[in-house]
């Protein structure tokens, strides 16, 4: 599958695209350099918790580089990013509240990102929203499906 | 960290992040004069890092050192950062990105701080 660029997949990096490309890539940033950093210094002290902050990360960057890109290869992996962190996101919050032990120190999902004003809760909603609404209008253009 | 100096930089960051915000309803791109007040405040922004490097090189560093300092390089580089994005996304979703970076650079210059003097 080629991953061509049609007018639709441009439109996926502009507009309210290039934002959410701008704050995938913050906190891609934020998760991984922080949770290497832990992992690092304080190996001993919560590896899972650490470990899992660096996987938030790459998700969030496999996320960020699959939103800039142009073509529906990339929508395909941004979308399936988008999914696994909102699935993360969730899943990691519930366990922090109700399985408190398990991750004795914070991630960046930990409390459904309560500590990072729980934008990591609201992001993959709006990535979702965003690579659908593009995804559509790319689909109901007369020929689009042509080009797969 | 000079304590004025951060203070000035929390109250320009917020000050262009409502700035822009409002460009972003008013459905306005990236214009001159918000290029001119990121510059004021990326000066600002290197006033802070040269003077904090000068203290870590100069023997009075954090205990956290390079932590300190990797978060004062991403400071240092948001704003050309989101400059060029405004460049590249000619509408109001330029000023839009340059809200949410000079959100992040307050939080950070925080961040900064705590890790200066830490709250025991």
């Amino acid at each position: 599958m080629p991953d061509t660029a049609t007018p639709a997949d441009r439109t996926l990096r502009t507009g309210p695209g290039r934002l959410l490309v701008a704050v995938y890539s913050v906190f891609a940033l934020a998760a991984t350099a922080r949770g290497s950093y832990q992992l690092a210094t304080r190996f001993g002290e919560a590896p899972l918790a650490y470990a899992l902050s660096v996987a938030a990360g790459a998700v969030y960057l496999v996320a960020a580089v699959g939103l800039a890109r142009a073509g529906r290869v990339s929508r395909t992996v941004a979308l399936a990013a988008c999914g696994v962190e909102l699935a993360g996101v969730l899943l990691v919050g519930s366990l922090s509240v109700f399985v408190p032990g398990l991750l004795p120190d914070d991630t960046v999902w930990s409390r459904f990102g309560s500590g990072y004003v729980f934008v990591p809760l609201v992001l993959p909603v709006l990535g979702l929203w965003w690579i659908l609404r593009v995804h559509r209008t790319d689909r109901d253009r007369p020929g689009a499906g042509d080009r797969t | 960290m000079v304590d004025w100096l951060t203070m000035t930089i929390q109250m320009a960051s917020l000050a262009m992040a409502g700035w822009c915000l409002v460009s972003t309803f008013r459905d306005q791109p990236m214009l001159v004069p918000h290029l001119v007040g990121m510059g004021v405040l990326w000066l600002l922004v290197i006033g802070q890092a040269v003077a904090s490097a000068a203290a870590v090189v100069g023997g009075d560093r954090p205990a956290e050192a390079a932590m300190f300092v990797s978060y004062l390089a991403t400071v240092v580089l948001l704003p050309p950062a989101c400059a060029v994005w405004g460049f590249m996304e000619r509408s109001k979703w330029g000023p839009a990105v340059i809200a949410f970076a000079c959100l992040v650079l307050a939080v950070l210059m925080v961040r900064l701080e705590q890790l200066w003097n830490p709250v025991a």
